[in-house]
């Protein structure tokens, strides 16, 4: 589904990700791991077509469609999704509001008639549900005033609510508690599908104790530096990123 | 026309009246009706002053406006009175100071306003340059008699990575402005401007405050607290400009006023003007009483009113006290402040 | 959002920028070119008007012949040359009677600005819509007044200010000036001597106005000024809500508007004043627009009167308005609620005056200010309360948002505080519309303009939802069309 080939990144004039490469196929869960300062941030936001984030070489294609050549929207368009690690607030703009242009827009790029009302509500209302969100947070200000946890929480309901190809998770663990984390981790899960590729980012091999991934992959340096099955988690947690930091410079 | 100006042309029809938009609430026209002659020499010892207990590697005195006017010129790390001494009756004093710090110098200047007297007019200008990366922090205390006219103002140049931080401390006069126009380049030089006055009587204390960002990076910290009584009036007035181009600029200015008494008066005027779009720049202002809430709880642990009214009062101005580097000079002001306060709040 | 959709569509619908920028083209008849003491007597001898009236526009001539322009705002623009302008400008007829007399060019226009002239076209609406009475001024004239009928039958008086001064002397002639002094201002003084029309609302004690009352003020003419001048009196414990539209052609000369409201309210009455200025702002160059000099006042004589000012400024070259509250009665409350956005060349200086007189009162301002362009932006306001205004209090807000490197925004606010029994609170905040929040809308699939538009209504949500319903929409796409091609 996607396919990231030699990958390079720079950043105010400084080369962040350098030649990196991933195939992560339709259906499939891969985590990427890193130390700090790997390039891990630079990669989703960078797959999510944020200004500032040049692509000096390389692609980066998803079934088909060359993403480099899209701005934002479009690769949202196009099933991007990416759970922010730090979600913005946005003062008077309530989130079902929010959700509701944002799927409307997404629809009406594919050609797509606007979601009914009702049918919006009912879905915001099961989809809430899941998350053992409180409804009411829906109606105030987007993420303004919100802890760390109800944040991520309402990111993975917009998630669940714009149905992304890809999507990607951003240390979505970060500022969780350990209930809210399994809450999160189950919509996460709920999410999995064979016509959906999910990238999870992350510092700490806890997020993948609930969100098993097929495959996880080390970010040194700004390249992949190596491959495994989960049992690649386990072993980083017990030993820590050194040996690939050093080995990356 | 300025107040030295004034009196030097022995000319006082061009001194700012309230429709001078900067002097509005500080008017100098109708307390200065004729030019004072200018007041003759005294001798003041050295050693004297609100920083009298502070040691320090010079002090310069302007008694009755005259003293060494050659430039102060700092490097390396140096702690420096500067004392205006005005004793003087229907007369005036004019001084003049230039002070540069070279790069990589710090200086702290203890500066104290000592007037003592009837109905005489004082005015201090003061020139301060900081080179690249220069450290410099000015604590003022400014004790001037109550029928006095008391200007001064101090034009500040930054240059880049410099430290300015200053502490104003302001108990009024008939008329007292004490007036700090920075031009701060941004490239990370940073600002303080912080102040409190306190005013009763029929005293009347005004800061302002007016502040240039030139350049990209720079910050300005701005915290401002003013007590009125009596018929005490503060005035504080703050500019902050951010220039075209001067992008990433960070300045937050605060005014919080208490007023004791129904005939003191509190006048702010907390202004932005900013032409760079890629800022964060905030200003807040508040006037109110005491909050009876904090007061009945103090009382109600056993406090008698006014003893719990100088208490929350003294906090309220402690938290800019708080925020002065040099330890002495931070005992010196701490211990003025309640001293003045009592008397305020009686 | 139906909301952004909405407006992406009503932008998308307009292309060109300002949609009422057309010039209606019908008989009129002018002043002479100028401004002399002939002018004012023309000016008065076309309405009609009493002696007195005349005396009085004489008395304030004189007064602005010895009057100084303000230079203090924040504004700049060439000197305006006050003998190279008319101050006169109507339709030709002798005043229609009835719609029917009304020239059909005059209907089509109105129509054209979606502004409901025909009663039955109201009553023909969706079931249940508020009704609402339209009087509509066109230049110098107001061509056609609704639901006069209906509301006389409650005993409201809503007519043009020129009727009003035939049919209502003794009410005119009591209160007129006595908010806005004449010599209150240039621009106040030059209205008083040559003020053209504008609405007359008289609310008598415990009515409840049945209707939202509106005029809508259209500039057609060109060199032409106006003047308009507005009195709403709401006599004890009654109620009225008050709309107030603008639009003008789009001209390259700059055209003048200098305008007079006055607002009088007795104990417990209550005026939602709400405006939504869209006066032709000018190209994207600068060139044209309106001069927009305008003084408004409400003098909230009775206690627990309360006053409520909403303004939605988008339009004119040059904005120069600060709607003020006299907050004499005790317990009287004043609240200002504002949106001024500049773009392209456009100048705003605009705030409010809380002048807390009485006990107790109360006051509130909210104002957010919205620059893009090459565009200046100013609030300026006074919050001051005074000896005997014990128990004062006030909240004030003021946020501006910066789109664009080369615009400005200034916040010019006034505190004077009194008395030890009052609160003042002020907070004010300048930011950019922050690269951050624009990546995350449009992570989710917003295009850039509609994310830049979700993100500006959501900034002046909290003033929008002061608008009543009809005016709130309408108000969002102004949002929208004003700030066009401001980013990317």
């Amino acid at each position: 589904m996607l396919s990231i080939e030699n990958l390079h990144v720079t950043v105010a004039e400084k080369a962040i990700i350098r030649g990196l490469s991933l195939n992560l196929p339709a259906g499939e869960v891969h985590a990427i791991m890193g130390p700090n300062g790997a390039g891990k941030s630079t990669l989703s936001y960078t797959l999510a077509g944020r200004d500032g984030y040049e692509v000096t070489e390389g692609s980066a294609v998803l079934d088909g469609v060359d993403l480099l050549s899209l701005n934002a929207s479009e690769r949202a368009a196009e099933g991007i999704f990416l759970s922010f690690q730090y979600p913005l607030e946005i003062p008077g703009v309530p989130a079902l509001t929010f959700v509701r242009a944002a799927l409307n827009a997404q629809r009406k790029s594919k050609g797509e008639p606007e979601i009914s009302a009702p049918d919006f509500l009912k879905r915001a209302r099961e989809v809430a549900g899941s998350l053992k969100m409180d409804f009411e947070m829906l109606r105030r200000g987007l993420n303004v005033g919100f802890s760390g946890g109800e944040k991520k929480r309402m990111e993975i309901f917009q998630m669940a609510m714009l149905q992304p190809r890809l999507a990607i998770l951003d240390e979505t663990d970060s500022g969780l508690d350990i209930d809210a984390l399994r809450i999160v981790a189950e919509g996460v899960n709920a999410l999995r599908a064979a016509d959906r590729a999910m990238l999870v980012i992350t510092h700490y091999q806890r997020l993948l104790d609930y969100i098993r991934p097929d495959r996880v992959h080390v970010l040194a340096g700004g390249k992949i530096v190596a491959s495994g099955g989960p049992e690649l988690a386990l072993e980083l947690e017990r030993e820590g990123y050194d040996r690939y930091s050093k080995a990356a410079a | 026309m300025s107040l030295a100006a004034a009196i030097r042309s022995r000319d006082v029809s061009t001194l700012p009246s309230r429709r001078d938009e900067g002097w509005r609430w500080s008017e100098l026209a109708s307390v200065v009706r004729a030019a004072p002659p200018l007041a003759g020499a005294i001798t003041v010892a050295s050693g004297g002053g609100p920083f009298a207990e502070l040691t320090a590697d010079e002090e310069i005195v302007f008694a009755n406006g005259q003293g060494d006017a050659s430039p102060l010129v700092v490097e390396g790390e140096r702690t420096v009175k500067l004392r205006f001494v005005t004793r003087a009756d229907a007369a005036a004093s004019l001084s003049a100071v230039s002070i540069l710090v070279k790069a990589g110098g710090s200086l702290t200047l203890l500066e104290s306003y000592e007037g003592e007297g009837e109905a005489y007019v004082a005015d201090a200008s003061l020139d301060i340059q900081l080179e690249n990366g220069a450290r410099m922090e000015r604590i003022v205390v400014a004790e001037d008699a109550e029928t006095a006219v008391s200007v001064s103002t101090a034009q500040v140049r930054l240059s880049a990575n410099a430290d300015y931080a200053q502490a104003v401390f302001a108990t009024g006069a008939k008329r007292q402005r004490i007036e700090t126009r920075v031009q701060h380049p941004g490239a990370g030089a940073a600002l303080r401007m912080d102040g409190v006055y306190l005013v009763g009587g029929h005293r009347h204390a005004d800061l302002t405050t007016a502040v240039t960002h030139a350049g990209v990076d720079g910050t300005t910290s701005q915290m401002i607290k003013g007590v009125a009584a009596g018929s005490g009036r503060g005035v504080f007035q703050g500019l902050i400009r951010v220039a075209h181009g001067a992008d990433r600029t960070d300045a937050r200015m605060r005014h919080d006023a208490l007023l004791l008494s129904d005939k003191a008066e509190i006048d702010a005027k907390p202004e932005l003007e900013i032409f760079a779009d890629d800022v964060s720049c905030a200003h807040g202002n508040t006037v109110g009483a005491l909050d009876d809430a904090a007061i009945f709880y103090a009382r109600q642990r056993g406090l008698p009113l006014h003893e719990a009214r100088v208490l929350l009062t003294e906090a309220f101005v402690g938290a800019v006290i708080e925020r002065i580097e040099h330890p002495g000079a931070r005992e010196v002001v701490a211990a003025l402040a309640p001293r003045k306060l009592e008397a305020l709040t009686c | 959002m139906a909301a952004v959709k909405e407006t992406v569509r009503t932008v998308e619908g307009l292309g060109e920028g300002y949609a009422h920028g057309f010039v209606t083209d019908i008989e009129q008849e002018f002043a002479p070119v100028g401004l002399t003491a002939d002018t004012v007597r023309y000016i008065s001898a076309k309405k009609n008007e009493p002696e007195w009236m005349l005396e009085w526009r004489l008395a304030a001539f004189e007064r602005w012949l010895a009057m100084d322009e303000p230079d203090w705002a924040k504004l700049n623009f060439p000197k305006i040359d006050y003998q190279a302008a008319r101050y006169y400008a109507a339709p030709k007829t002798d005043g229609p009677k009835s719609l029917d007399e009304v020239d059909p060019e005059l209907l089509a226009m109105y129509e054209k600005l979606g502004i409901p002239v025909r009663e039955q076209a109201v009553l023909a609406g969706v079931e249940g819509a508020p009704k609402y009475a339209v009087d509509a001024v066109f230049d110098s004239v107001s061509v056609v007044t609704t639901f006069k009928a209906e509301l006389a039958k409650e005993g409201v008086i809503f007519c043009p200010i020129s009727e009003a001064l035939r049919d209502h002397p003794e009410l005119v002639r009591k209160y007129l000036g006595t908010v806005v002094p004449v010599t209150d201002n240039y621009f106040a003084c030059l209205n008083s001597a040559v003020f053209s029309d504008g609405s007359f609302v008289y609310v008598p004690p415990g009515v409840r106005c049945p209707m939202e009352l509106s005029t809508y003020f259209r500039i057609n003419a060109s060199e032409t000024g106006q003047f308009e001048r507005t009195l709403i009196v709401c006599d004890k414990g009654a109620y009225v809500s008050y709309l107030e539209g603008c639009t003008a052609p789009m001209r390259d000369v700059n055209q003048l508007h200098a305008a007079v409201v006055e607002l009088v309210l007795m104990d417990d009455a209550e005026i939602k004043y709400s405006t939504v200025q869209n006066w032709y702002p000018g190209d994207k160059d600068g060139k044209g627009g309106i001069y927009n000099f305008v003084t408004k006042r409400a003098d909230c004589r009775g206690d627990r009167s309360k006053v409520s000012w909403t303004q939605v400024e988008t339009g004119s070259a040059i904005t120069w308005k600060y709607p003020s509250c006299v907050l004499r009665g005790d317990g009287s409350s004043g609240e200002f609620y504002s949106i001024a956005i500049t773009n392209n060349f456009q100048q705003a200086d605009t705030g409010t005056k809380m002048i807390h007189l009485g006990a107790n009162t109360k006051s509130r301002i909210i104002s957010k200010g919205i620059s893009a362009g090459h565009s200046s932006n100013t609030y300026r306001g006074l919050v001051s309360a005074h000896a005997k205004a014990l128990g004062a209090r006030n909240f004030t807000q003021c946020d501006s948002l910066l789109i664009g490197k080369d615009c400005a925004a200034h916040t010019v606010p006034y505190i004077e505080a009194k008395n030890a029994q009052s609160t003042f609170e002020h907070e004010a905040t300048t930011t950019r519309l922050s690269d951050d929040q624009l990546f995350y809308v449009m992570q989710r699939g917003l295009s850039q303009e509609e994310a830049v538009q979700l993100l500006v209504n959501g900034f002046v949500k909290d003033v929008l939802q002061q608008l009543p319903m009809e005016f709130a929409v309408e108000a969002q796409k102004l949002v929208a069309v004003s700030l066009e091609g401001s980013v990317g």
